[in-house]
Parts: C-alpha cells; sequence; structure tokens
C-alpha cells in the first residue's frame, strides 16, 4: 500500500473491530501477493490533536466522583499504614509474627512483592523499548509510574525490618564518628541498599524524560498563567526543537540500554539475600533468574489491574486496547509458565543433588504445614495462566482482571513459601516452630496497598497518563494529521500580543 | 540558557514525511540557523537535517567509568584500608562481591548524569529559538514548523520567506517580534 492511499486504520473504530491478527490487504503487497499490515494501536480514527484532548483531559477537569470515592478508599488504607507504622515504632517488633525460628515475615515477603511489581515497569519501558514493541507506547507511562509507587512501597519494608528503623541511616556507608564504622561490602544486604536505591532513582529519571514532552504539551493547553508557569519549569522550556530532541532521544535510548540490565540486576541483588545465606531451600544458583522472572509476572499483572481500571474508568480504550491487554496476557502465560518450570526445577534439584536437607525443605514445602499456601503459589501462578492458550480469553476484559489478581496473591504466596518455609524447619528439631501474621502484619500489608493507590490516583489526577509524544508517534500521520491553516492555532498569549 | 532570537521566519508541515523533505533542502540550501519544532521526534530527521550524531553516549561513557572507580576506590578503601576486618578468613580485597555495588554505582552515574546533560544540552547545544509564545502550541500538538533565525549568516529576509514558501510550507510568516510590539 502506498503511502498516500486511504489508511485502513481510520475504520478501525473500537476494540470491537479489533481482531488481534494483521489486517490483509489482497494484492497490495510487493510482486502482487498479500499485504499484511498491524492493526493500529490506537483505535478511534484519532487525529494528534485529539490525544492531547483525550490524555490530558483528566489533569485539567475537576476530578469525578469515582475518583473521590477511590481516593477516599486509598487514603483509609495510607491512614492504615501511618496509623500502624507509628504503633509498631511505638509498641516494638512484639506485635508482629515474627519470632526465633522464623525471624524473616512478612516485611520481607512484601518487600519482595512490591519490589517484583515495580520490575514490570522497567521493563515495558526500557526492554519492550530496545526490542521496537511499539504497543509499549500506550502502557509506558502508567507501567513506569507504577514502578514508582511500587518501590516506594517497598522501601518502607526493610526499614522497618530493621526493628530499629530511626537508625536506617547506618545502612548508608558514610564517615562517621563511631570509628568510621562502615557497613560491610561483602553483603548482601548492603548491596541491596545500592541496588533499590539505584533502581529507585534511575527509573524516577526514565520515568521524568519520558515526561519532558508530554508536560510542554499540558503546558501549551493550560489556560491559567500559574498551571502554565509550574508546567513550563517541569518540563524545563521545553519547545519540541528537533536539536534538542536529538540529545533527548539518544539520552532516552541509552537510559533504556542501561535500565534492561539493571531492572535485572535489582532482583537478583534481592535474590543474593536468600541464595548466599545456607538455609536449605534458599541456598540454590537457580534463585537469580527465578526471581526475576517472578518479578516481571508479577509485574505485568499489576498492570494489567491497572489498566482494566484505566480502561474502564478513564475511557482509554482507545489508547490501551485488547491488543495491548492481549500482548500483556501472552507475556502473563510465558513468565507463569517459566515459574512453573523453576518450581519444578528446584524440586529436580532437591532430588538429583542428594542433599538431605534440601530434599527434606522441598517435601515440607509441598507436603507440610504450609502446603496450603504452596498450593496457592502453585495453582494461582503456574495453573490459572494456561487460560490465556484461548485467544478469547486472552481478550476478556474480566478473565483478564481476575487472573491478573490471582496472579498477585500467588505471587504474595510464592514469597511467603520461599521465606517462612525454609525457616520454620531449621537444622535441628529444636529449633522448629510456626509463623502466623498478626493483626498488625495484615495492617501494613494493606496499608501498602493504600500508599501504592493513593500515589497512583494522584498520578492520573495532574499528569499525562499516556505518552502523548510516543503515541503521536505511532500513529498513521494520514489519519491523524489536521488540516493546514493559514496561521499556527494560536494560544493566548500570541493573541493578546497581537491585538495590542 | 536556550538563546533565542526575536527575529525569523515560520512555516509549517502537517505530516512528518513533508518536514523530513524540507529539512533536508533546508540543509542543501546552506541554511544553518534552522530547527523544526515538532510534537515528536522524526525519524531521520538529525540526517536531514545535517546534524551529527548526538555526543551524549560519550557523556556517558564518562560518567560510567566514574562510577566504577568511584565505587572500587569505596570498597577498597573501606575494606582494605580504612577498616580491615577478617570475614571467615576471606581475603579483604575480595573483589567478586564488590562487584554488584561497582554495576549500580556505574548504572547510578551514567543514567542519571546522562538524562541531566541531555536535558541541559537541549538548552545549550542549539541554534537561537523563536520566542517561545509565537509556536507554543502546533508545535506541541501536530504542526511539525519550521523556523529559520535571523542569526543565520546568509540571512535575507525576503529571500528566506520565499524559500520556505517554495518548500510548501503553511502559514509562512515573518517574525519580528520587537517590531510588532513597536507597531
Amino acid at each position: 500500500m502506498t503511502r498516500h492511499e486511504a489508511s485502513p486504520y481510520a475504520t478501525v473504530m473500537d476494540d470491537s473491530q479489533l481482531t488481534g491478527r494483521p489486517i490483509v490487504l489482497a494484492g497490495a503487497g510487493p510482486y502482487g501477493g498479500d499485504l499484511e499490515i498491524p492493526e493500529p494501536l490506537v483505535t478511534g480514527g484519532k487525529k494528534w490533536s485529539d490525544v492531547d484532548r483525550d490524555i490530558c483531559m483528566h489533569a485539567e477537569q475537576f476530578p469525578t466522583k469515582k475518583w473521590w470515592i477511590a481516593f477516599a478508599v486509598a487514603l483509609t488504607f495510607l491512614g492504615l499504614l501511618v496509623f500502624s507504622l507509628i504503633f509498631l515504632l511505638y509498641a516494638g517488633m512484639g506485635i508482629v509474627g515474627i519470632n526465633h525460628p522464623v525471624g524473616w515475615g512478612s516485611f520481607i515477603i512484601n518487600f519482595v512483592f512490591w519490589i517484583g511489581i515495580g520490575h514490570a515497569g522497567t521493563l515495558i519501558s526500557a526492554v519492550l523499548f530496545l526490542f521496537r514493541q511499539q504497543w509499549r507506547t500506550g502502557i509506558n507511562r502508567a507501567a513506569e509510574a507504577m514502578t514508582l509507587f511500587a518501590v516506594a512501597c517497598a522501601g518502607i519494608f526493610p526499614v522497618i525490618h530493621l526493628g530499629r528503623a530511626w537508625f536506617a541511616y547506618w545502612l548508608v556507608p558514610y564517615p562517621n564518628a563511631r570509628g568510621p564504622l562502615w557497613i560491610n561490602f561483602n553483603s548482601p544486604l548492603a548491596w541491596d541498599i545500592f541496588a533499590i536505591s539505584t533502581y529507585g532513582l534511575v527509573s524516577l529519571a526514565f520515568w521524568y524524560v519520558g515526561l519532558l514532552p508530554d508536560l510542554a504539551t499540558v503546558r501549551d493547553r493550560a489556560t491559567h498563567p500559574w498551571r502554565k508557569s509550574l508546567y513550563n519549569a517541569m518540563s524545563f522550556g521545553w519547545n519540541g526543537s528537533h536539536r534538542a530532541w536529538r540529545h533527548y532521544e539518544s539520552a532516552y535510548m541509552i537510559l533504556a540500554g542501561l535500565a534492561t540490565p539493571l531492572v535485572f540486576s535489582v532482583h537478583t541483588i534481592v535474590s543474593f539475600d536468600f541464595a548466599t545465606s545456607v538455609m536449605p531451600g534458599w541456598h540454590t544458583t537457580i534463585f537469580p533468574p527465578y526471581f526475576v522472572i517472578g518479578a516481571i509476572f508479577s509485574g505485568f499483572a499489576m498492570v494489567i489491574t491497572l489498566m482494566t481500571f484505566m480502561r474502564g474508568y478513564f475511557g482509554m480504550k482507545n489508547y490501551v486496547t485488547l491488543n495491548h491487554m492481549e500482548s500483556m496476557a501472552k507475556i502473563l502465560m510465558l513468565t507463569g509458565m517459566l515459574v512453573g518450570f523453576a518450581y519444578s526445577t528446584e524440586f529436580f534439584m532437591a532430588w538429583y543433588s542428594g542433599s538431605e536437607w534440601e530434599g527434606f525443605i522441598f517435601k515440607n514445602r509441598a507436603f507440610g504445614p504450609y502446603s496450603w499456601a504452596y498450593a496457592i503459589m502453585f495453582t494461582c501462578n503456574a495453573i490459572v495462566p494456561q487460560i490465556f492458550w484461548w485467544k478469547k480469553m486472552r481478550r476478556h476484559t474480566w478473565v483478564l482482571f481476575v487472573v491478573s489478581i490471582l496472579v498477585n496473591v500467588g505471587m504474595w504466596f510464592e514469597r511467603y513459601v520461599i521465606v517462612v518455609t525454609s525457616l520454620h524447619r531449621d537444622y535441628l528439631p529444636s529449633s522448629w516452630g510456626m509463623y502466623s501474621l498478626t493483626r498488625w502484619d495484615f495492617a501494613i500489608l494493606l496499608g501498602s496497598f493504600g500508599l501504592f493507590f493513593t500515589l497512583f490516583l494522584l498520578f492520573v489526577r495532574f499528569l499525562p497518563v499516556v505518552a502523548i509524544s510516543e503515541v503521536k508517534g505511532v500513529m498513521d500521520p494520514k489519519v491523524a494529521r489536521s488540516a493546514p491553516t493559514d496561521a499556527l492555532p494560536a494560544n493566548a498569549a500570541v493573541a493578546a500580543h497581537q491585538e495590542a | 540558557m536556550t538563546p533565542t532570537s526575536n527575529k525569523g521566519v515560520l512555516g509549517h508541515f502537517c505530516e512528518p514525511a513533508d518536514a523530513l523533505a524540507a529539512a533536508a533542502k533546508v540543509r542543501d540550501a546552506g541554511w544553518k540557523h534552522f530547527d523544526f519544532l515538532t510534537p515528536f521526534p522524526i525519524h531521520g530527521m538529525e540526517e536531514a537535517m545535517g546534524q551529527k550524531r548526538s555526543w551524549i553516549p560519550w557523556v556517558t561513557l564518562v560518567l560510567a567509568l566514574c562510577g566504577i572507580l568511584f565505587a572500587q576506590g569505596l570498597q577498597n578503601y573501606v575494606m582494605v584500608f580504612d577498616w580491615p576486618m577478617n570475614f571467615g578468613g576471606k581475603p579483604h580485597a575480595a573483589w567478586p562481591s564488590y562487584i554488584p555495588i561497582t554495576f549500580e554505582a556505574m548504572v547510578f552515574w551514567a543514567a542519571l548524569g546522562s538524562a541531566l546533560v541531555a536535558i541541559v544540552a537541549g538548552k545549550i547545544d542549539t541554534i537561537p529559538q523563536p520566542p517561545p509564545m509565537l509556536v507554543k502550541t502546533g508545535a506541541t500538538v501536530d504542526r511539525f514548523v519550521l523556523w529559520i533565525s535571523a542569526t543565520d549568516p546568509k540571512w535575507n529576509a525576503a529571500e528566506a520567506e520565499a524559500f520556505v514558501k517554495s518548500l510548501g510550507a503553511h502559514g509562512v510568516r515573518l517574525v519580528d517580534v520587537k517590531e510588532e510590539a513597536d507597531a
């Protein structure tokens, strides 16, 4: 099809017209064969100017009632978190479930859980960028924001797990009056500090760099002078100059290139917290890839959950189409199978290694007192995503939503199984015990969801939730262009200037 | 920080392909102080505008090396010189266990530094830009705006305007903010 013929994209109005398969134009290909072109990433015959309106709208108008209800609920849970944390600091670690022999409990579980959720954001923005997966443009902004908020949630847990959270600054190597007494750089726990803080800040930089041109778009739509100058400052006065785009694109590519190994390194280092110990069930070389793939799995599940809301409540169905959801479902199924493969490999290695302790721990994991947790984990992570072998299921909003929730339940229990089952049966039967969460453990876990959703709701309220400039780049110019005008569409300042 | 020019000529295109074709013509006509203001980056524009590849990767390289040196320096200083401690009889300079932090520090310096330098470079390594209020709206929405600044060595107002018109640009106008204000 030559550039000047009518685009089939203009006719795809909504999800119901998408099939997930390429559009075939008979006889339009080279040598008279068929030409297959992928379905549009943006439906509804949108113009570039429509994109601005549709996406900035939510940041420009007074929030809807639904937003206020969601925000009130999230804020309530955030309040629960703040209250629980204050009480935890006041009363001490005795109020939570950890004790001898299970000294790592819900805080470590939640930490790994939230860090894992964060990984999909960087994966979508960096890895899919390097692989030129254009469908990422619809979801990357929200996924990156999700990463930041998940890392914020995760960051709380190691600090409160210290017990004396007010000494958290001791984790940072700085010249001090205690010797100076330094941290031990041989410890994976020290590596964690560097990995998580680097990850958080690099994700922030990546997100913000991506946001710059869109902040300029919001600025140019703004009518209130304060709002205009605020967004102008936030976008560093971006004007779309191609001399700036040149450096911008180079830096964006570099950030993607650096974030890709970073995202793999972070969960690898998190897994080192376990793998470098001598606990049966933790001391395995499979942990780094197993943790990384589990993180991507849970993160994509969370992206699907959030995108379901964004499609439903924020009218993003034209930008995050069913095809996007289907692509994510495919990744969910693939990573789910990899996670299931890792579970099986662990069992094989426990048997093949001939280690008595390793063998016992795995029998105990699957059939011991915590077999219920193992069953939840295995069912939700390895079996449930198999439903996505059916295309119909991959394109069914409710199925996607329910599976995405189940996967995150399963992934939380995966960390529960790893942390608790290895600890509750130590080498000596005298060091055997059971672990259960107290009401404070639950309160802090639920509260962290409150923090996450509060931040996410503020994000959708104040910033463009879809990467406007990137989405514009993947639209068909023939459909998206507007008619030429004699003058550029004037903004308020120009109009005032011309009248004067 | 960004240089601006009050005089120049503006015109716009409605499609990236048209802007790309025009850019090559502007380049070949020998203009130096021109720019395209676009809502999204256009593939191939660097070449069409006659720009070299961005120098940001060199900044990244230097910063990455700084990060590596910083992390290695800190860890070796602390673990070998300042307070060497015996962990299970292992060597003080246990380089394999310094690798994770070295890697993280490298990424930290390289990524954050490159992002910052790229933002500043976009402001400084540029040609005099049009007065902001004249182009803001279109260039972040759906217009691909061509700007030729009067600071160009071969500037001639009538010639520039005729040239931009000959490229098929829409809404071609000579800009002279000071004169307009006076009038």
